[in-house]
């Protein structure tokens, strides 16, 4: 039970203050989307409807910024989490590496999605 | 009245693990759980050990859990646990066992090796660069204010050993040290701010704090720790940004 100091490894402010940021939008953008997709019918459900939305310039920039702010701050909470535990640096690297490049999968996965219509 | 304290017992040169033992006594409503450690050792077991020196909550020594929180003996009256009727013999006993997460020395001694380590970490003393004044360095009232309540901690590690941060990552900094770095970077005449500001902003540092505020719950001083750690936070914020 050692205790180990703590060169200065810049910063976690940055993360931190984006994780608040982004939670912010996310909230706003989560109640958003329950009363737009599930309380509200009349907005639609149908294939056509949807291809509609995702036509128009203003859902797509709001569907490539819910993409890209949902996973930064989904992924960036999980990466949080696992950082409270003391791990071997092996596996603090292969845990990082495996959410960066899904994170980047689900990124390129949501963003082509989206620019198709 | 007529109380049980069920208290952790171990004793590492010869017990294989720990174990909880029984004492029923005749106490007074008003006593304190330390009075009651006190007569148990000295009239029915001597071997049973803890920590105390001051009595009256100033030296921060007798940090234990009490009934599963952490607290101070010499601070909390069995009244204030629920047992208040002197005439009554209360079936639930009183549980009594160190403070979670650290070695334990013997009984109710846990090693602080640890803590005070945290504690060194942050550089718990004024540091200046500037030539000393005439007279000393002088502070507003409202410059003191800014550090009042967190220079009231007596460093007794009821917080830190309550954060689950600190149970899942040992070597997390945790709250206490995190405390002591504020009462020096908000200290108007201390000229280490940025020094410290780096030893905080570290992995094993501030950002393993996710105010979830057992610190404030546990702290015997009723300092709002978590409010301190948050003006760090945004110290460092604005620092980077
Ligand atoms: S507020 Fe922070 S330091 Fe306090 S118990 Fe919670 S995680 Fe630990
Ligand atoms: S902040 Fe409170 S609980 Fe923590 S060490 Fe200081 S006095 Fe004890
Ligand atoms: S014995 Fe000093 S604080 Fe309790």
């Amino acid at each position: 039970m050692s205790f180990k100091h703590y060169g200065s490894r810049k910063s976690g402010s940055v993360g931190w203050l984006l994780q608040r940021i982004t939670g912010i939008f996310l909230i706003f953008a989560m109640v958003g989307h329950y009363i737009l997709m599930h309380y509200t019918p009349e907005t639609g459900h149908s294939y056509e409807q949807s291809i509609a939305r995702f036509s128009n310039v203003y859902w797509k920039m709001f569907y490539l910024t819910f993409i890209t702010l949902g996973l930064w701050h989904g992924l960036n909470g999980i990466w949080s989490i696992l950082r409270d535990f003391k791990m071997k640096s092996w596996l603090a690297i292969t845990l990082y590496g495996i959410i960066v490049i899904s994170g980047f999968a689900f990124w390129v996965l949501g963003v082509s999605t989206a620019l198709k219509f | 009245m007529k109380v049980t304290l069920r208290i952790f017992r171990f004793n590492p040169e010869t017990d294989s693990e720990p174990y909880y033992k029984d004492y029923e006594i005749e106490a007074d409503p008003k006593d304190r759980v330390i009075d009651v450690l006190h007569y148990i050792k000295n009239e029915i077991d001597g071997t049973l050990t803890f920590r105390r020196s001051c009595l009256h909550g100033i030296c921060g020594s007798d940090g234990m859990r009490i009934n599963g929180k952490n607290m101070l003996a010499c601070s909390i009256l069995l009244q204030d646990l629920g047992y208040s009727d002197a005439n009554k013999t209360y079936k639930k006993p009183i549980v009594i066992e160190p403070l979670p997460g650290m070695p334990i020395i013997k009984d109710l001694v846990t090693d602080f090796t640890d803590f005070w380590k945290k504690y060194e970490a942050v550089k718990p003393y004024l540091i200046t660069k500037s030539p000393p004044p005439e007279r000393e360095r002088l502070q507003s009232p409202e410059d003191v204010e800014l550090i009042m309540e967190a220079s009231k901690c007596i460093l007794c590690a009821c917080c830190t050993t309550s954060c689950p941060s600190t149970w899942s990552n040992e070597d997390y900094l945790g709250p206490a040290a995190l405390l002591k770095a504020y009462r020096f970077i908000f200290d108007s005449r201390d000229e280490a701010t940025d020094e410290r500001l780096d030893i905080i902003d570290t992995p094993n540092g501030i950002w393993r704090c996710h105010t979830i505020f057992h610190c404030v719950q546990a702290c015997p001083k009723e300092i709002n720790i978590t409010w301190h750690i948050s003006k760090l936070k945004q110290k460092l914020v604005e620092r980077e940004i």
